[in-house]
């Protein structure tokens, strides 16, 4: 991963001038604010609770993905970050910035969950009105339009109004304006929502871009898999609070499973074999169930060790599923 | 560029895509063409006498330019009524809120946009109606540039008027509001009138009330004054029309044209502050 861009004026080394005494040495650049940091953040409309009590830190360069069920308090949350709507009680700061700050909105890309451009506009249109909102300069309008849209596979579209536009082609537009302006901060809510598997593909290509180029990725999503595919760090967030936070292995802790087809090994030493976690074997295959990811390694080069072929490794895929639907049961 | 004159632009440009500029000079273009050929037939009629025809000519353009000025105040809560509503309700305003741009920036954008649209629409009709009762019948008003500017006054007060509903209602609600006040003040200003011709106090007061809290009727009179010969001041004509409320006696004074722009600070500033609290 690229290191976290910082909005603080880079320092350049250019030298001491002979004659001139050596400076003393440059105490180094305090690190960055978090992306997103927010402590006791709630919101109350009227006497419905839509978010109790938020605290959860993004630092700057990661893709976090903010999970949870439809009603959950995700799409609140993010609004109540971008200053659409007020918080009742908490705090809260983005790229270093008060919630809703007006210039720290520079250097945000937002997608929201539900909206629309102006259907009589071109997508070249709706993007040149975003960079002149955003302050771009205008020399650099034709070269970003076409950046932002070839990246979303629009740059053929790009001067068909954004009303003959399929659900899709929208969505793929609003990733194309959020991507304006070279963006610190990326905030996509469900962006795969109306998209087709190949659309969900460029999207994931997308963040794992931002993400090499040093962007922070807020994904606000309720797919699982999407979020165990390309996120560094998740935060679970049910009936308005924080379930849980961290890592997938953090997050997943003993839960989770891989499968491993192994041949080459005898009956008897599989009865007094001993593997990590609770493990059973059906023919060739062994299941391993709440195993440290991290251990996986060490039982595939036992079993190599004692002779046997180990012939596929298989992560189960809906651990993620399981230990959400665990954290949500549980409350 | 500002932002309050990108908002104002991609407004107009819409308006233009969505043909509301040719909605408006079809309706023009019918408009003058009737009231062409009306002129043209009280011009020429034989059943009254020249000088009942001087003065049917400018009552009559009083009452054109009455069912114009009820269109254009129509079309400003049409218009302003959507601009923030919808936009909310489709989302169109969330890509917009969230750029490093002022909400008050966006709202009077939306308002720039839409006042010119209303100028050029009065302009138009005013400019080539004018022209064309001029034409067939002869017949000028006084001072039709202020004729066309106290009605754009009156369209742009009702046109910022829905915009400040449309920070906090739906389209509908909005617009019906925004018209029904309309429609209020020109019936205080009808109340006061009759309270005039029958000299009862309270009525008069309504009158007078109404023309300080939706200054649209005083507008109305600022142009109907402006449209009147000179013959229709006398004092004969005074009593007759005392309680007409196609008749203006006078110009607005300097201090009502104060109030009515305080008020217009006042609404406009509402709707900017309203629209910078709304949660989204």
């Amino acid at each position: 991963m690229s290191p976290a861009r910082s909005a603080e004026p880079a320092q350049h080394g250019l030298g001491t001038p002979p004659g001139v005494p050596e400076p003393r040495p440059t105490p180094p650049a305090p690190a960055p604010s978090p992306a997103v940091y927010t402590a006791g953040l709630s919101k109350h409309f009227g006497s419905t609770v839509a978010l109790r009590s938020l605290s959860i830190t993004v630092e700057r360069g990661e893709v976090f993905g903010f999970l949870g069920p439809n009603g959950a308090g995700k799409t609140t949350a993010v609004k109540v970050l971008l200053g659409l709507v007020r918080p009742t009680g908490g705090e809260g700061l983005v790229l270093g910035a008060p919630l809703g700050d007006r210039l720290a909105r520079r250097r945000i890309g937002y997608l929201p969950e539900l909206f629309r451009f102006q259907g009589l506009l071109s997508a070249a249109e709706v993007v040149r009105l975003h960079s002149k909102l955003l302050g771009l300069p205008k020399a650099s309008w034709p070269a970003e339009s076409s950046r932002v849209l070839r990246t979303v596979g629009l740059d053929r579209r790009a001067d068909d109004r954004v009303a003959t536009f399929s659900k899709g082609m929208q969505q793929r537009l609003g990733i194309a304006v959020a991507l304006l302006g070279d963006p610190l901060l990326v905030v996509l809510d469900e962006p795969t929502s109306a998209l087709d598997p190949v659309g969900r593909r460029d999207v994931r290509e997308i963040i794992r871009a931002l993400r090499a180029g040093g962007t922070t990725v807020f994904l606000n999503t309720h797919l699982l898999d999407e979020a165990e595919h390309i996120c560094d760090r998740v935060a679970v967030i049910d009936r308005g609070s924080t379930v849980a936070t961290g890592t997938l292995p953090e997050l997943l802790g003993h839960h989770w499973s891989v499968r491993l087809k192994v041949t080459g090994l005898p009956d008897r030493w599989w009865a007094g074999a001993d593997l990590p976690g609770s493990w059973s074997r059906e023919e060739d295959w062994v299941r391993v169930r709440a195993i440290d990811p991290t251990l996986v390694p060490d039982v595939v080069a036992r079993l190599v060790g004692r002779g046997g072929r180990v012939e596929a490794v298989v992560p189960e895929n809906e651990s993620l599923e399981a230990r959400f639907l665990e954290l949500l049961e549980g409350r | 560029m500002s932002p309050v004159l990108t908002i104002a632009g991609v407004t107009i440009r819409e308006a233009v895509r969505r043909k509301l500029l040719l909605a408006f000079l079809a309706v023009t273009a019918a408009m003058v063409a009737l009231s062409a050929w009306g002129f043209d037939r009280l011009a020429r009629t034989r059943s009254i006498t020249g000088d009942e025809v001087h003065l049917a000519l400018p009552q009559s353009f009083i009452l054109f330019m009455f069912m114009f000025s009820f269109v254009l105040a129509l079309s400003a809560s049409t218009i302003g009524s959507p601009a923030v509503s919808w936009e909310i309700e489709s989302g169109v305003l969330l890509t917009l809120v969230t750029r490093p741009v002022r909400r008050a920036q966006i709202l009077l954008g939306k308002w720039l946009g839409l006042a010119v649209l209303l100028a050029l629409y009065d302009a138009a009709v005013c400019a080539l109606e004018v022209a064309v009762v001029k034409a067939v019948s002869g017949f000028l008003p006084p001072d039709p540039l202020l004729v066309a500017v106290y009605l754009f006054a009156e369209g742009c007060l009702l046109l910022t008027v829905a915009l400040l509903l449309s920070t906090r209602m739906s389209v509908i609600a909005a617009g019906v509001v925004a018209v029904a006040l309309f429609g209020a003040s020109w019936l205080a200003g009808v109340v006061g009138a009759l309270g005039q011709s029958f000299n009862i106090g309270a009525l008069r007061a309504v009158g007078q009330v109404g023309r300080y809290v939706l200054p649209s009727d005083g507008l109305w009179h600022g142009a109907i004054y402006y449209l009147e010969p000179q013959t229709f001041i006398g004092q004969h004509f005074l009593e007759v029309h005392a309680g007409d409320p196609f008749f203006a006696q006078s110009a607005p004074s300097w201090a009502y044209l104060v109030w009515v722009g305080i008020w217009f600070l006042a609404v406009l500033g509402a709707g900017v502050a309203s629209f910078e609290r709304r949660e989204l």
